[in-house]
């Protein structure tokens, strides 16, 4: 084992200590002082991110499921909504029918009503007429009466009269 | 091989005379020698002149500095590191945190998590973390010029694989009681004729992997050093600038393939004292 003494090879008992005292030393402070808390910290954070990473997930599907239902309700709402549209506007076109007929209807009547009250007032104004021209044929009459009249000419005057008479008639 | 270097640089200086031989320089570089000037000079002839138990001698030398420079630089790394990961739950904006901690999250993934029980990780990180960065320090240090690389001497390695060979027999005779040493190593399901075999078999792997732990974290650490010296001492002994670019070139490129070294030998020691000491839980 010569080797071991002198040369490349030489090993020393008494760095072969320092070497073993040097690194228990440094292993013992920095086990304390750092790997511990490090490796606890590291851990704890891993498992944190884990922790949040699924929870995410789970998140993401629940999204996903609200998702899915919102558009279910969306869509049914819509329908809903064309519905109520089209129901409106089935209505509006029934009222609107109806306010048209029921106008037509309404002014059907007044001119019948119309018609109605020109006929009476035309048949009112020719009673009066016809009792006018009897007061007038009457009141001639009696001025001609009273008048000294030849024959001839109270002929062709009640003719004349008369002719009249059956033109306003 | 060195020998082999020796021989050829004795050849080629010898006409020189006077100069040092390639072999010295090399050996310079990458062996341990004690301190004897200044203030640590004074420490080692008060404190550590005599060997404790007659084999340890304990004088401060330049590789005990560089643990001690490693262990430094670990803890003005980590301390502070571990105050900013704790205060800052939701995790840190700023890149340094953010670097060290994906470091430690490729030792979680890669070297704890594999070979441990999922409710053993957590006491086995700090262990293997300490391991990897103890490693892969003391390597990057000794690239930097002036230093030295710790984990280039079979002592320092060997303390280190001594720690894991403990690590393994301590779990396996925790974990799988007392006569884990005799039925826990032999794989189940064999002839029992086989057994005595395969028994010694499996104790004499079960103390090499130290061994081997030790030489391969050694070897390649100075494997590398050597290869960036001998570049370097190129220019020295043909004394040509031409042969200078090439020589500080190839030395270039060996000391990035050094830094690349660095961290996949650390890798390396932290993964397999993870694997063995992993495996010596359970009965195979």
């Amino acid at each position: 084992m010569d080797f071991l003494k002198e040369g490349l090879l030489k090993t020393d008992p008494g760095l072969f200590l320092w070497t073993i005292i040097t690194f228990l030393v440094l292993l013992l402070i920095l086990w304390k002082a750092a790997w511990k808390p490090i490796v606890e910290a590291l851990d704890s954070r891993a498992e944190r991110i884990r922790g949040d990473l699924s929870n995410a997930d789970k998140s993401r599907q629940e999204a996903e499921q609200l998702l899915v239902k919102h558009k279910e309700l969306m869509d049914r709402a819509k329908a809903e909504a064309l519905e109520v549209i089209e129901k409106g506007r089935q209505e509006a076109d029934k009222v609107r029918n109806e306010i048209i007929e029921k106008a037509n209807r309404d002014s059907r009547e007044i001119v019948d009503k119309a018609k109605n009250e020109i006929m009476r007032a035309k048949e009112n104004a020719l009673a009066e007429i016809k009792s006018e021209i009897v007061v007038i044929s009457t009141e001639i009459a009696s001025r001609l009466i009273n008048k000294h009249l030849n024959p001839d000419d109270q002929k062709a005057f009640i003719e004349e009269t008369m002719n009249k008479i059956k033109t306003v008639q | 091989m060195l020998r082999f270097l020796q021989f050829i640089n004795g050849s080629i200086t010898s006409g020189g005379g006077g100069e040092e031989s390639l072999y010295d320089i090399v050996l310079h570089h990458i062996t341990d020698h004690p301190i004897e000037h200044g203030f640590i000079g004074e420490i080692n002839k008060l404190f550590f002149d005599e060997k404790i138990f007659g084999i340890f001698d304990m004088r401060i030398t330049k590789w005990v500095l560089m643990l001690w420079l490693t262990m430094a630089l670990s803890l003005l790394v980590f301390i502070p590191l571990a105050m900013k990961i704790k205060k800052s739950s939701m995790g840190s904006k700023s890149r340094w945190v953010n670097f060290w901690e994906a470091l430690i999250g490729f030792i979680h993934d890669e070297i704890v998590q594999p070979n441990f029980d999922h409710h053993y990780i957590k006491t086995a990180m700090p262990y293997f973390c300490g391991l990897f960065f103890f490693i892969l320090f003391a390597n990057f240090i000794g690239l930097v010029p002036g230093l030295a690389t710790a984990t280039g001497n079979l002592a320092v390695t060997g303390g280190l694989a001594i720690l894991t060979f403990l690590g393994m027999v301590l779990i396996g005779t925790i974990k799988q009681g007392p006569l884990w040493i005799i039925k826990g190593i032999v794989p189940h399901g064999i002839p029992v004729f086989l057994f005595p075999l395969l028994w010694v078999i499996e104790l004499i792997g079960l103390l090499i992997k130290p061994v081997v732990l030790t030489v391969r974290l050694f070897a390649n650490m100075t494997a590398g050093h050597i290869v960036i010296i001998i570049f370097l001492y190129l220019s020295i002994m043909f004394h040509n600038y031409f042969v200078g670019i090439g020589s500080v070139t190839g030395s270039l490129m060996i000391y990035m393939l050094e830094l690349l070294v660095s961290f996949i030998q650390a890798y390396i020691f932290a993964s397999l004292s993870a694997m063995y000491i992993g495996a010596s839980m359970h009965a195979h």
